[in-house]
């Protein structure tokens, strides 16, 4: 490890003209007779690019022949350059984190092009204030902890079952822990699977027992996760199962605990039996239709896109679809009605489903959410009377059968499960991923992943291109073997001051804190390995007893009291 | 995007193309084409001094043609790596004309305009295909005019002229007004020639063109020949001045675009081009329309679509803010024609089929929504490696093993696959690295434990 | 001792596979045909749902 030299403090400063980008529009030598100026700046050099090969070498010399201990770049963006520079002072021998940057392109050669006099005021300004940092910057030893190579999958659903084997055949133990009796989930309960109808009961044979036969999987069924404690790569996890409760060690978990069918309670006047959802219209045709059945009309959106469930569940149309072919094909010359708002028939496969079905009959009708159809009992079958929007007539069709397709909602444990792995679900009850779009499968805090209908309504494909990504995103640290966060994280600086309130705690977007009884009492502690810096804790704390490294109360004071010190 | 420049385990190879493919999955031989930028990657910091003293404007592709950039370039400004690049079409310099200007503003001394390409082999054990897609070009459609109308954009160039770094800097300028602006450029620089040599006559005769021209055109000097000159060259000043001034005076009623339609499916659900959906593009409207709403608030924006297909996770969610709080109305039905109507006004007629009437709206501008279609090059690169495509030329995958090819050791992923949107696209690429890493991975010898 | 993967395109699917693997210590070669990655992504003003910058 690089000495620790931070009682003697000279700093070097670069000065980085970047080409003409910064030294085209700032007065270069005055800034740098400037620099030279300043307290415990004893070497101050100009470079063309500092981050060129020659500049990272003036760099590294200056470090060895000057005996420079902390080191400022005053050039571009951190975001870019900060780790090049970081690197390029271990590698010399300063400890990387005695360096600061300072960014007098991005934010003031760049944005004041007109203005050389006040330009150069300002970059002398903010190397002031770098230099005021720099002087009483620590090093920080970066943050390790070693990974428990097992991972746990929540859920046997398809998406879960695809994570498991994924992982067990990279080599890692995995425990699956299904809350049923038999793996499967969803596809269980489902007839054929579309778009390509095999046939759900095989399918879900053939993967359980790849799973039952693998030797890096133990899945238990009947059971359920009790308890988590701890963080990546050292969770302790309680599996209950009917024989008996086990504690395992853990070092990653996948969420995949699917989703359950909406029941349409009072909706439509749904009854099981002339009325009933697609999920019970899979079992119906899995046992055969009653040949007596002519005329079926499917409802769509039937409690989805209202205001208590605002979204739509995706994959409802689809499986419209599909039955209605399915439909089709056991009664040739049944009618099929499906009464839509929007056909999601998304993507190039199901908008192939979705021609084919119109050229087997298929009548689509559009509704209008303000006008929704009506369905009435009649003598032994039911009539359903729609708004037919495109045709401007009220339509009233005879049905044998009225099928509803409900959303896939969340599960009812959903909240509790968020609870014990503390981790949030969205306004409809869905686990909330760590970021939409970027990280569809990750959560914020590390160390958990999501996939499946858990996150979101998906069909087949989607929920298994989930199950095998979020494989890789908990495979990474599984990888590695250890977790290595930079140490630019909170600690409790003032343990006298902190009493224990938990404000903080509830605050961590990260599940980094937690409360410890100590001798002292309730403190704060702060799980290193999860923080990531954000410093919502330390800016929180009215007790200033939790502070950021490289971030501290002094240093940022530092800075301020340096740009109010105008020369 | 940082990450992966960055990242000590990625080599990048940009502006670089596949060769060759051998061997078989856990070993294949992979031949790459480094094609030569005339700028050395190592020495280039992209500090970008060399395209501001280039002297060759190009259309830019990055802002689809709307903007330029020069003949030396970074592809765009944050872009990875940013080494610049010189266009060989363009550089005059490359085209036996002489230049180097670039080559004596670098400080770096990075041009080289005697590199070659570079030929690179490679052994991998997998190969992940993520080559996305193109957007359908939708001057194929004759009742669009997508070509004749100024007005009518693609969602993509609509993009960039959303874009704050985009060649209008945000503003929703209309490009019929764009195109008069820049004749008012062409025609100023014109005057500025013709003026500077008025001025040298008037100089020398002591008088003002104008006073001059009047006693000319009555008859005077019509024997002198200098005289005559002066003549010619004021007449073909006013020929310019009377057009520029008109134009300046129609350039005073310019404004930006605040009447927008949104035609869905352009390309997509249509036999006669791709008749699949192509899944994201109702979002990038909605999108679209409510950025441009936030831009300026009177803008109002009608939607025009067969079923609006907001399917992912806060999609539909996002549709209905849009409508409630973005002025955006959503039309159930397919546009007809778009024509030209006053003042390079596109008009679109419909049917809306829940008032089952044909319609007719004027709006200030039109944006298509194209289809994702696969891009080029896929058919060559496919015949490379051997993979199966579908029949719209997406590489072929099936529903139960989604990112996996017909050619073991072959995955794909995102639009390359089918068209999705960028969760989607970001999910498959987590997998396809699942599946590529149980080949490239030695597996662990872990001990197993007895629960 | 790990293999290498080769992935094709640099647009958001390709970056994300190979930081993927390369965060699991796998050596990626990335090859794009453009000058700079980024993909279609790059050129977007602002992505849905979440609105926010594309890249
Ligand atoms: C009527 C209907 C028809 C469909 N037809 C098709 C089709 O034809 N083609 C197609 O591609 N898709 C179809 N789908 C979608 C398909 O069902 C889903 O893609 C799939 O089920 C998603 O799998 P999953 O693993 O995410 O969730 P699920 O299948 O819901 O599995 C989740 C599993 O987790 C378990 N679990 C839940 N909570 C816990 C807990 N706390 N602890 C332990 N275990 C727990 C559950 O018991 C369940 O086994 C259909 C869906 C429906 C409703
Ligand atoms: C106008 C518009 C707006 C959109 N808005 C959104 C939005 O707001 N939110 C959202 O989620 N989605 C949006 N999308 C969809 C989004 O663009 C795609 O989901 C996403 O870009 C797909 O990423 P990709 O990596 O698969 O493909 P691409 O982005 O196309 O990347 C493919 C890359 O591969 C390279 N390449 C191609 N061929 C080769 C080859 N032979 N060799 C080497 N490299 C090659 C290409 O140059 C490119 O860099 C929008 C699309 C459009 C058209
Ligand atoms: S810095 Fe942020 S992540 Fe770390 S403990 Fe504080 S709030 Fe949590």
């Amino acid at each position: 490890m690089p000495e620790n030299r931070d009682n003697d403090v000279r700093i070097g400063v670069f000065i980085c003209h970047c080409g003409s980008n910064i030294a085209g529009y700032l007065e270069m030598e005055t800034l740098a007779e400037y620099t030279e100026t300043l307290p415990n700046v004893t070497f101050v050099q100009r470079n063309l690019y500092t981050c060129s090969e020659g500049g990272i070498n003036e760099i590294k010399k200056a470090i060895k022949e000057q005996n420079v201990t902390r080191v400022v770049v005053a050039s571009c963006t951190p975001r870019t350059h900060g780790p090049l520079f970081m690197s390029s002072c271990g590698e010399a021998g300063l400890h990387p984190y005695l360096f600061e940057m300072v960014n007098i392109r991005d934010q003031c050669s760049w944005v004041h092009m007109q203005l050389k006099e006040d330009g150069t005021t300002k970059a002398k300004d903010l190397i002031r204030m770098g230099v005021a940092k720099a002087a009483l910057l620590e090093p920080q030893e970066p943050i390790m902890s070693d990974v428990q190579l097992r991972a746990l999958v929540i859920g046997g659903g398809i998406a879960g079952m695809t994570a498991t084997l994924a992982l067990a055949n990279r080599g890692y133990e995995v425990v699956l822990v299904e809350k049923q009796e038999a793996l499967g989930g969803m596809l269980n309960r489902l007839n054929k699977l579309g778009p390509v109808m095999t046939d759900a009961s095989g399918f879900i044979e053939g993967i359980t027992e790849k799973i039952t036969q693998h030797p890096k999987i133990t899945a238990f069924t009947n059971s359920q996760v009790t308890e988590v404690q701890g963080f990546i790569g050292k969770y302790k996890v309680d599996i209950e199962t009917e024989s008996k409760t086990r504690n395992i060690d853990i070092g990653v978990i996948i969420v995949a605990t699917g989703g359950r069918v909406f029941v349409p309670d009072g909706l439509y006047g749904y009854d099981g039996k002339k009325v009933v959802t697609q999920l019970e219209m899979e079992q119906l045709l899995k046992k055969g239709l009653d040949s007596n059945i002519k005329n079926v009309v499917m409802i769509q959106c039937a409690g989805s896109r209202n205001e208590e469930r605002p979204y739509c569940s995706r994959i409802c149309c689809q499986t419209a679809v599909k039955n209605a072919m399915l439909i089709k094909e056991q009664i040739p010359d049944a009618r099929v009605s499906i009464l839509y708002r929007d056909m999601q028939m998304y993507g190039v496969e199901n908008e192939e489903m979705f021609r084919d079905s119109k050229a087997k009959g298929i009548r689509y009708m559009n509704y209008d959410p303000e006008k929704p159809p009506e369905v009435k009992p009649v003598a032994k079958s039911v009539q359903v009377s729609v708004y037919h929007s495109l045709l401007g007539q009220e339509l009233t069709l005879p049905a044998d059968l009225v099928v509803l397709s409900t959303p896939v909602v969340a599960q009812e444990d959903a909240v509790a499960t968020s609870h014990l792995l503390r981790i949030p679900v969205d306004e409809n009850g869905f686990f909330l991923e760590g970021h939409v779009k970027l990280k569809p499968l990750d959560f914020a805090t590390d160390g958990v992943y999501l996939c499946g209908s858990a996150r979101f309504p998906a069909n087949i494909r989607e929920a298994v291109a989930q199950g095998l990504g979020a494989a890789s995103r908990a495979s990474i640290p599984l990888s590695k073997g250890s977790v290595v966060v930079e140490p630019i994280i909170s600690v409790l600086t003032n343990e006298e001051a902190c009493r224990g309130c938990g404000l903080c705690v509830a605050l961590c977007p990260y599940s980094a804190l937690e409360i410890q009884n100590t001798e002292k009492g309730r403190k704060v502690h702060v799980i290193d390995v999860a923080c990531k810096g954000c410093g919502v804790c330390a800016a929180t704390c009215y007790q200033h007893a939790l502070s950021i490294n490289s971030f501290t109360d002094q240093q940022l004071e530092a800075q301020i009291d340096a740009f109010l010190e105008v020369s | 995007m940082l990450d992966v420049g960055r990242h000590p385990n990625i080599s990048l190879m940009a502006y670089s193309e596949i060769e060759k493919v051998e061997g078989h999955e856990g070993n294949f031989t992979v031949t790459v084409r480094r094609k030569k930028r005339y700028v050395d990657e190592a020495k280039c910091t992209g500090c970008g001094a060399c395209a501001e003293k280039c002297p060759t404007s190009v259309p830019d592709a990055f802002n689809t043609g709307l903007g330029t950039r020069k003949a030396i370039y970074s592809y765009f400004a944050q872009g990875i790596p940013s080494t610049h690049t010189i266009d060989p079409d363009f550089c005059r310099q490359l085209n036996g004309k002489k230049c180097g200007i670039c080559q004596k503003t670098c400080q770096a001394d990075a041009i080289d305009f005697d590199q070659e390409d570079k030929i690179v082999e490679l052994d991998v054990a997998g190969i992940i295909i993520a080559a996305g897609y193109d957007v359908f070009d939708p001057s194929q459609i004759p009742e669009y005019r997508y070509s004749e109308l100024p007005n009518v954009l693609t969602a993509l160039e609509f993009e960039r002229l959303l874009s704050a770094s985009g060649p209008t800097d945000g503003h929703l300028d209309l490009p019929s007004d764009r195109a008069v602006e820049a004749e008012i450029k062409a025609l100023e620089k014109k005057i500025g020639k013709s003026k500077r040599m008025l001025e040298k006559f008037e100089k020398k005769f002591d008088e003002s063109s104008k006073q001059f021209y009047e006693k000319y055109n009555k008859g005077d000097y019509s024997d002198d020949k200098d005289r005559k000159k002066w003549a010619d060259k004021y007449a073909e000043y006013l020929a310019i001045m009377e057009p520029l001034e008109d134009l300046k005076k129609k350039a005073e009623s310019f404004t930006t675009a605040k009447r927008l339609a949104f035609i869905q499916c352009v390309g997509s659900r249509d036999f006669r081009f791709y008749p699949f959906c192509s899944g994201y593009c109702c979002m990038h409207s909605i999108k679209e329309a409510i950025i441009a709403h936030e831009h300026e608030n009177e803008t109002t924006s009608r939607i025009f679509g067969m079923d609006i297909r907001a399917i992912g996770k806060g999609f539909e969610e996002y549709k209905i803010r849009g409508g409630n709080n973005s002025n955006i109305t959503y039309v159930r039905g397919r546009v007809g024609e778009i024509s030209q109507g006053p003042n390079n006004n596109p008009v679109v007629t419909y049917e809306d089929t829940h008032e089952r009437l044909v319609k007719s709206q004027e709006f200030d501008m039109v944006i298509l929504a194209t289809a994702c279609v696969p891009t080029i090059g896929i058919i060559e690169l496919a015949k490379i490696l051997g993979v199966e495509l579908d029949k719209y030329n997406f590489i072929k995958t099936s529903p139960f093993s989604p990112v996996d090819t017909n050619v073991p050791g072959i995955f794909a992923c995102g639009c390359a696959g089918a068209p999705m949107d960028v969760p989607e696209s970001v999910a498959q690429a987590s997998s396809a690295a699942e599946r590529a890493a149980e080949i490239a991975i030695q597996l662990r010898q872990v001990q197993n434990v007895q629960f | 001792m790990n293999k290498d993967i080769l992935v094709i395109g640099g647009g958001i699917a390709g970056m994300q596979s190979s930081l993927d693997l390369a965060d699991m210590g796998v050596k990626v070669h990335l090859v794009e045909k453009l000058p700079s990655i980024g993909g279609k992504m790059a050129q977007l003003d602002k992505t849905f749902p979440t609105n926010d910058c594309a890249i």
